[in-house]
């Protein structure tokens, strides 16, 4: 009898204790909301993409083709790889500070990067072929396995602070009958605070940022220009190293470099 | 007593599963502290950077990483592969052999007293030595590897992930891996020769050679304190001591400044266990001490940047030797290695 009293007992127990489960869970669960009218949000800001072209005479650059260069020596193109720093948007009132450091290796072709940025006409879009001092001469170890300036990009001047700013490398003939294999190597890197030089990426028309959208500038690169401009030539035969022991031929190629942005 | 059972064996589960890991319970309650550095009387104390105190751990963590050969791209090279600790941390390879038997152009120097210096390289072109780490790992005739791949490899090996998070209080990554070995190298400190003893007042600690050396290293005739002075013997700063005419293949301080006035000067090595670290000189072409000695004693090679303090000298072969001997009294009596 007691057992029977017992099991009674236990089994209402349970009942009221599933019961007092279900009114605290449903004891928890919201309100439906009193929906007001919905006000779309007002977007202040929108995307800006940069995407940088690497080409050949007008046509897409492919690493480890046999292209004819200013010199009509053969030559490849096996690493192409750069920072371009400072990148920022101006207006006449106003400025959008969008990165002070970017990484590109172009060597397979365009690269795209976005920014949000606030929306409105801007007028100037201008950048800097490198790295400004404060940051190229701090420690890379800070820098996070995604960051521009990491280590493992390849570009960082382990013999000394800094970083490479161009990093140009491939392989050359200057007999442009042969046919043989390209052997000899040609290695232009610019770097340290002489190369730091600035870019302008402003297209013909202000840049429109409008809310919720993305606005592409492209950059064109013209590769086979990094071997003269209005300034003078590289000629590879003689000038093919540079990698801090060659700042004249540095200097020049950043010149080249510089002519051969043009915004679309 | 069933309930009563199941009641304790679900105490039991939970208690259980709350119970954390031994290895990080020992982090999280064994405090790092600050490593116990042994100076020779009269030396400074080593300038540390701020984020990187000089602990236990950091020492134990960067010395680890210093002989561990998986810092290069094929596992072949470490630290020591180039400074050897029974030659004070320097190379008898004229210029050290890495990756795949690379060779670079510069000889490797001691890394005796490494933490006093200011610039680091023979050129001075890096300017601590946590950043100095980085250079080797991935210079492509040195250890040819990246140095957050190096850190991926081990970071969940011991001792690497316990001294890691005991040191730094992260896992280990290229901050870590460069914050620990340039503590390690900071501990490597050369001071305890028997003329450091002679000038602490052992008379007898060098004998009447090494004495007639000593006097002939201060005379002004050979000028050697013009540059090698000071605990360190060396003032750190960087000298053209005219060894080339043409400096085009190695222009030294100039690669790092580009100042024509820079060609052809190198930073001045300590003379510390001097007779342990042949060859000689920025590119490790003198083989002997006599050589290094025969080179001052023409005064060096014309150069516009050729040192004012550079000047002709005679000595005998006796004095030579007597020099020498000076030189080798400057060997520490102990390992510089202070872990044991």
């Amino acid at each position: 009898m007691l057992r029977i009293r017992h099991f009674i007992i236990m089994r209402y127990t349970h009942i009221a204790s599933f019961a007092l489960v279900v009114l605290v869970l449903a004891g928890c669960r919201k309100d439906e909301p009193i929906s007001p009218t919905p006000v779309p949000p007002v977007a202040t800001t929108g995307k800006l993409r940069l995407t940088l072209v690497p080409e050949w005479e007008g046509q897409p650059m492919q690493r480890f083709t046999e292209y004819r260069n200013f010199s009509d020596y053969r030559m490849t193109i096996e690493l192409l790889k750069m920072h371009i720093g400072e990148i920022q948007l101006l207006d006449a009132d106003t400025e959008a500070f969008l990165a002070d450091a970017t990484y590109w290796d172009l060597g397979n072709g365009p690269v795209s990067q976005e920014w949000t940025v606030p929306i409105g006409s801007w007028s100037v879009f201008q950048a800097a072929l490198g790295i400004r001092p404060e940051l190229n001469y701090a420690d890379p170890a800070a820098y996070g396995p995604n960051h521009p300036l990491n280590v493992s990009n390849g570009t960082y001047w382990n013999w000394a602070t800094g970083y490479r700013f161009v990093m140009f490398e491939g392989r050359y003939d200057p007999d442009p009958a042969s046919t043989a294999t390209l052997i000899s190597a040609y290695a232009i890197h610019t770097g340290m605070d002489t190369c730091y030089t600035d870019l302008d990426l402003t297209p013909s028309t202000p840049i429109v940022i409008e809310g919720d959208s993305t606005t592409e500038v492209v950059v064109r690169i013209a590769v086979d220009r990094f071997f003269y401009s209005s300034t003078g030539s590289i000629d590879l035969a003689t000038e093919n190293t540079a990698h801090g022991n060659n700042i004249p031929l540095a200097l020049k190629f950043t010149r080249h470099v510089k002519a051969s942005f043009s915004v679309q | 007593m069933k309930r009563t059972t199941g009641i304790g064996l679900v105490a039991l589960l939970v208690l259980t599963s709350c119970h954390k890991d031994v290895g990080d319970d020992a982090v999280q309650t064994i405090a790092d502290t600050p490593f116990a550095l042994q100076l020779p009387p009269g030396f400074p104390v080593p300038v540390t950077p701020v984020d990187n105190p000089l602990t236990t751990a950091s020492v134990q963590l960067g010395k680890a990483l210093f002989f561990d050969p998986r810092v290069s791209r094929d596992g072949s090279i470490s630290c020591a592969s180039c400074h050897f600790p029974e030659l004070a941390f320097s190379d008898p390879a004229r210029v050290s052999v890495g990756f795949e038997g690379r060779t670079g152009f510069r000889n490797s120097p001691t890394l005796g007293n490494v933490g006093y210096h200011t610039a680091f390289f023979r050129d001075g072109g890096v300017p601590t030595l946590e950043q100095q780490v980085i250079a080797p790992i991935h210079d492509a005739v040195e250890m040819n590897h990246d140095i957050n791949l190096v850190a991926a490899l081990l970071r969940n090996e011991e001792p690497y992930k316990r001294l890691s998070q005991l040191a730094y209080g992260r896992a280990l990554d290229a901050w870590v891996i460069t914050r620990s070995i340039a503590n390690y190298e900071r501990t490597l400190v050369s001071g305890w020769s028997r003329y450091d003893r002679y000038l602490q007042g052992d008379l007898t600690a060098l004998d009447e050679q090494e004495l007639r050396g000593l006097q002939l290293f201060t005379s002004a005739d050979l000028n050697c304190t013009a540059c090698h002075s000071g605990f360190d013997l060396s003032d750190h700063a960087y000298h053209n001591v005219g060894q080339y005419l043409d400096y085009s293949t190695d222009p030294g301080r100039q690669r790092i400044t580009l100042q024509p006035g820079d060609v052809g000067k190198f930073k001045t090595p300590t003379l510390r266990n001097v007779a342990l670290t042949a060859p000689y000189m920025h590119d490790g072409r003198m083989p002997t001490l006599k050589h290094v000695i025969d080179h001052f004693a023409s005064g060096g090679l014309p150069h516009t940047n050729l040192d004012t303090a550079m000047r002709t000298f005679t000595l005998t072969d006796a004095e030579k030797a007597d020099l020498i001997a000076f030189l080798s009294s400057l060997t520490d009596e102990r390992s510089l290695d202070q872990l044991p």
